[in-house]
This record gives structure tokens, sequence and C-alpha cells, in this order.
């Protein structure tokens, strides 16, 4: 079904621009909650709404020129204070917008848009009318604070179906009143056979970006013709030394050019991360509500640029940590005012670029977390067992909540607790190459760090090798490379380990952990940092570091390898998975490796 | 009938509206299109940018289209631009402000390439274009 034949393109510019519309809508829709009389709120919500309309109108979508029209009905008459708000006024704009949310919903998938529930459009005529200014017992519109509302509202924010069938809030805050018209609003979007949401398949870009990608392709050609040129005179064998250097030139400046094509060609893939920032007050706002908690989410950073791809996978982690943070993080007004807190709590969100990383910060000032009662459910739930507890440190202890099917809350919520949820954060966030680190104090709340690479295209790497077999680690996780002697190597219970600098590291050697036969023993030792994990990979030697493109291995999936690139001299080399690697590998097998260093000591002692 | 060389800038803070009008605008045989986001950028493109029509949304940021309009009619080297006002109003207050404040014709969104055909031949019989 396509209602749209012929004017996709002109629908797709509508709903990404009208979409950013919305979001702003909402976001002031929350300050306008703090401050209902601000005339500049009031205004830019009118225009946002009219401006919605008038382009819907050139999509033929009636019924949202019909809500749209009407909304902003309702702010003309608010900015010209011929209406003052009140929370009925609050709940029906809510109302509104979430139901042009859902519309922009369906017309992404070619379909015009249902009417909007008819007792919506009663309350908001009746209040555009003056008759329901007073918070009369009107019938409520499908305010955003019932409970099904959570899973619509996830639903438009992540793109994900509903996790949960709707069901009834038993949340402090959700008055009861049965949405009975629940359905009618909802139909737009759950009858069932909704298609899969597809993911944005454009991508706005500053023109004076584009002109330098096409200015470098120029800039690249040239040099191509003149590399041409030289191999012609060097085929001829004109080898003399001004053509040599020529050459050596010409290829330095091709690896120069490359270098910032790439870049240049990256960034035309990145977007301000605010795009995806600025759905978050207004869900936290609702579940706050939903769940009887006062809270602000505090958003710093929105211009921090991000690769397209990488803003749209992590909307579902960003929306599990606010949704922890809202639910678990932070404490009730009576519990924070009994805490000497104040009662309003602030959770922020931040994005700062650090170097070639970007980090992503969730912070709440709510209750902390304690590493003891982690430690217990975990034992409890028998995710871990003993021995493995006894050897994690405080830190450690708190990465529990990432373990799949943990959670803390013995009942389960409606909003989280289902076990669900961390362990995909941690699992998301990992595929793209990143990590999440929690600082928590108990009683002053916890923070959720997430560094991600700028780019998912271009990955810098450390060549190494395992006898004459050229391996690839991700450069990030490379602290620095030192030689192996065996004269230091010491074995502690049974494993190889190596002290630096005071720390005693533990030694893994690379052959080992593929499985490989250890030759030779490993000559050099590359220190590597792995979450809050250090240790020291052995290998036979190293190549050096290189910017490689990724490339996935179809149809096989060895354990630990992340994926091919070609190397300069056209070799292939595999991209190692550490996280996976250190996840397999048992304590015992280093011994082997021990046994061998040991040999070589007393081999270079006799000598 | 005008010609297709036409210098036509098209004011609008809702970038889908100025490409939905751009198309239109083709459409009819009139490609010479320039984009403005609100009133300031349009004055600011108008000053020595040689157009000969406006085509201007009411609702904008800035500056709105009836205040780009009154600027137009007082700056002496603009005041004989023809300004198409488009609006999603068609209330009568509206349309006689525009009236007054100079307007040379009024279209209501959402609006066919036929209708904006017809506002346009209008002010280009009654400008003499």
């Amino acid at each position: 079904m396509n209602d749209f034949a012929g004017n996709e393109e002109m629908l797709q510019d509508f709903l990404q621009e009208a979409g950013d519309l919305l979001s702003d809508v909402d976001n002031k829709l929350v300050d306008l909650e703090k401050d209902p009389g601000d005339k500049k709120l009031l205004n830019d919500i009118f225009r946002n709404f009219h401006t919605i309309k008038g382009g819907a109108g050139f999509l033929n979508a009636t019924e949202m020129v019909k809500l749209c029209h009407l909304t902003e009905n309702l702010f003309d008459k608010l900015r010209n204070e011929e209406l003052t708000m009140n929370p009925v006024i609050m709940d029906a704009i809510f109302a509104a917008t979430g139901v042009v949310r859902d519309m922009f919903g369906s017309l992404a998938h070619f379909t015009q848009p249902a009417p909007a529930d008819a007792s919506l459009i009663a309350t908001l005529t009746a209040v555009v009318n003056g008759e329901a200014a007073s918070a009369a017992p009107v019938p409520q519109p499908a305010s955003s604070s019932n409970g099904p509302d959570w899973a619509v509202l996830h639903q438009s924010i992540s793109g994900a179906p509903a996790l949960e069938a709707p069901a009834p809030a038993n949340a402090p805050a959700a008055p009861k009143r049965e949405p009975a018209h629940e359905p009618a609003r909802a139909a737009p979007r759950r009858d069932g056979e909704k298609p899969p949401v597809e993911k944005e398949t454009t991508i706005r870009i500053d023109t004076a970006r584009l002109d330098q990608v096409l200015n470098l392709s120029g800039e690249i050609g040239l040099t191509k013709n003149r590399l041409n040129c030289l191999r012609n005179n060097v085929l001829q064998g004109k080898t003399d030394q001004h053509t040599l250097r020529d050459l050596d030139e010409a290829v330095n400046e091709l690896d120069l050019l490359v270098g910032v094509l790439q870049n240049a060609v990256m960034k035309t893939r990145m977007q301000p991360v605010g795009r995806l920032f600025q759905k978050y007050p207004r869900m936290a706002r609702d579940l706050a509500r939903q769940l009887g908690k006062d809270l602000e989410l505090e958003i710093t950073g929105e211009e921090t640029e991000l690769d397209k791809t990488m803003i749209e996978e992590l909307s579902d982690p960003l929306v599990h940590l606010i949704r922890n943070a809202v639910d678990h993080g932070i404490e009730t007004p009576e519990e924070r005012i009994a805490a000497g807190k104040p009662e309003k709590s602030i959770v922020r969100l931040s994005a700062i670029q650090a170097g070639d990383h970007i980090v992503i910060e969730i912070s709440d000032d709510g209750r902390g977390m304690n590493a003891a009662v982690l430690r217990r459910k975990a034992l409890e739930k028998k995710i871990v067992d003993e021995e493995t507890l006894n050897n994690m440190d405080e830190q450690q202890s708190l990465g529990i909540i990432f373990m799949p099917g943990f959670s803390t809350k013995d009942q389960i919520s409606n909003v989280s607790g289902r076990g669900v949820g961390m362990d995909v954060v941690k699992t998301n966030i990992q595929k793209l190459n990143g990590r999440i680190e929690i600082s928590s104090v108990q009683g002053q709340g916890s923070t959720f760090s997430i560094y991600l690479p700028l780019t998912l295209a271009i990955l810098p790497v450390l060549i190494v090798r395992v006898g004459e077999q050229s391996f690839a680690v991700p450069l990030a996780m490379v602290r620095e490379i030192i030689p192996i002697k065996p004269e230091e190597v010491q074995s502690v219970s049974g494993r190889a380990t190596m002290v630096v600098r005071d720390e005693v590291l533990p030694i893994r050697a690379l052959a080992e952990m593929i499985g490989w036969p250890q030759e030779a023993p490993p000559s050099y030792g590359v220190l590597m940092k792995s979450g809050s994990k250090s240790f020291i990979l052995a290998v036979s030697n190293f190549v050096g570091r290189e910017d490689v493109v990724i490339k996935p291995l179809k149809g096989i999936k060895p354990r630990g390898v992340a994926g091919a690139t070609l190397s300069g001299d056209g070799s292939i080399v595999l991209i190692l998975d550490m996280a996976e690697l250190l996840s397999g590998e048992s304590a015992t097998k280093s011994s082997l490796f021990t046994q061998s260093i040991k040999n070589q000591e007393a081999g270079l002692a006799a000598a | 009938m005008a010609n297709a060389d036409l210098k036509i800038l098209v004011v609008d803070d809702f970038s889908t509206m100025r490409r939905i009008i751009r198309n239109l605008l083709k459409e009819l045989g009139f490609p010479n299109v320039t984009e403005a986001e609100d009133g300031v950028d349009a004055l600011k493109k108008l000053q020595g940018g040689n157009f000969e029509f406006v085509v201007s949304d009411w609702n904008m940021p800035n500056m709105s289209g009836i205040d780009l309009l009154r600027a137009i009619r007082k700056d002496p080297t603009l005041k004989h631009l023809p300004v198409l006002m488009v609006t999603a109003e068609a209330k009568k207050e509206n349309i006689i402000e525009a009236a007054q404040a100079g307007a040379s014709g009024y279209v209501v969104k959402p609006f066919t390439a036929a209708v904006l055909d017809e506002k346009l031949n209008k002010i280009f019989k009654t400008m003499g274009i």
C-alpha cells in the first residue's frame, strides 16, 4: 500500500524536517511546564505546529492537518492570553503531539494516518472554545501518563516493536482511568500488519563538506595522472634519481590526499548527536510522571558529531539507560526528602569529544549502586559462582548489571526490571567498537560512560605476527609494546605474569588463545587494556600501525575474529576481537607457555 | 506571458515547503529559483540580487513574511517587486492585512500547480510582465 507514489522523496524530506520540529515541540513543552506563560515558547510551538500543518497539507494528510490546526489554534489563544494554561490543557497538548508522532509513523510506511481519536479532538475543540478551561470531568485524552503509552512512546523513539503487551500501569502516578479509546488512538501503528520500521536512508549534509570531497577527489585525479606519467617513464627504463624522487613525492601526496579524503567522506556521515538527544526529555518526563518521580533531564553537548549509523544504533541503548536511571537510579520524592536531597532529581545526558573518541555520559543524582547487593543478587540468581565473585573487585561487581538475566527489582515493573536490557546495552555498544563503564557512589548517584570511536568505517590497528601470520588488534586497546625477557616472566599460581612498573600483569600468548601450537617463545608483548582489565598479549613480532577497513567474513565466523582486511602487500590480515578471545580462554592453558618460557630461560642460562 | 528566466526568490523557513514550491514553479516553467529561509535572509538576498519575483511564506522566525513585504515596499530599489504571499490561513483579516501591506497576490496552502499558475498569471497581467 502506497498512498504517496511519486512523492516519496518529498515525504522523506517532510518526515525528517517535521520530525525535528515535533521533537523541538516536545522539548519546549517540557520547558513550558516549568514556565507556562513564556511567550517565546508559546510562539515557537505555535509556529512549529503551523509549519507541520502546512507541509501535511501538501501531502493530503488531512487528519494530520486537522489535528495540527486545532493544536495551533489552541496555542494561538494561549499566546494571545485568551486562554491560560492548566493541567487539562497541558495533558491534551502532550497527547496531541504524541498522536502527531504516531501519524508520522504511518506516513513513514506510505499510509495516510487514521483520524485522531474522537475524544482527543473533542477535548481540544472544547479547550479551544474555552469550554474545558477548568479541570472539569471532561473525558481525558489518551494521556501520556497512562501505562500503555510507554510502549507507544518507546516504540516511536527507538523504532523497536513494543517489548511488552500494554499492561495496566500500577505505577503510583497513573490515575485510574480506563483508556477506552486507546485502541482507536493507536490504530495506525498497532494494526498488526505494520511492517518493521525502516531506517532513515537519507542524510542532510552541509554543502561545504560535499564541496571539500569533490575538491579532494579532483586533486587525487591529478595525482593519479602524474603517477601514470611517471609509470610510463619507469616502464621505458627511465629510473634516474630525478624520476624516482618525483615518484616518491607523488606517492606521498597521494597518501596524504587519500587520508584527507577519507576524513572528509567520514565527515559527511557525521551528524550532531542532538538529533538523538532531543527525543529524550519528553520520554524521561513521561516516565517520571508514570512512576511518581520528579526529575529534570539536562542535556549538554548536543552539537557533538557522531557517525550517522552510530547515532541510530545508540538510540536503543540510550533509551534503556535513561529508563534505568529514572526507574532504578533516582528515588521517589519522599525518599529524597528523607535523605536530605532536593525533591527534584537531575539526570544528565552529555556528549563530548575526547581525542579520537566520543564520550556519552548518563548520570543521575539518585541512590547509587550497592556492590554488595549486586553480588548477593548475582549469587541468588546463580548468574556467577562464588569463586568468580571472589575475584571481582568493587568496580567489576558493578558490571554485574550487564550480565544476561540480571535484574535487581524483585517485582517486574512495566518500566524496567525484566532483566533484559542492560546486557543488550553492553552488547550493542560493543558492536560499535565502544565500551561502557560505570561509576557509582552510594547515596550520591551513578554515572554510565559510553566510549565510542568516531567512525566505524576506518579502524586504526596494530599489526602483530604469530610466526609468519599477521593479525590486527585495535589500536585503541594498545598502551605500549614491550620486549618479553624470559628472565622477567614469573609464574603466579600457574599463570605467566610480568611486572611492568610495579604492576603484575598476566601474559596471554596469542598463539594459544587462537589454538595454535607455540612454536617459538614470543619475544614481544603488547600491553593492552580492555575495559578495566590490563594484560600483555604475547606475540612473535609486530609490524606497525595501519588504518584498515574491516571486511566482514561472510559465511564463517571463527571465534575471536572480527573480520579481515588487506595489508599493503596484498596479504590477508585477520582482525582480532579481543573481548571474544579473552572471554573464552581458560586459566590453565598458560602453564604450557610458562613452561616454554622457562625452558628457554634454562637454555639461556646453560649457554 | 513572463519569460522562463524570471528570477524568483522563494522564502520559507521550512525547507520541505521551499522544495515543494520550487518544484511547482519548475513544473510551470520557471526554473530560475533561489531560496531564502526567513525575511532577514530574503532581504539580504534581494539586495542587488536582480530578483524579479518573490514568493513568501507568512509565518517565519526572525522576520515574518508580512514584515518582509513591508520592508520590500519601503525600499526604493525593491518596492516595485511583485510579492505573492503563501499562507496556511484563509482568514479574511489576514488577506486584508496582506493587501494593505502591498501584497501582489495571496495563495492558501495547500495548492496545486494549476492554482499557483492562475495566481501568478493574475499578477503578471496586472504588473504587465
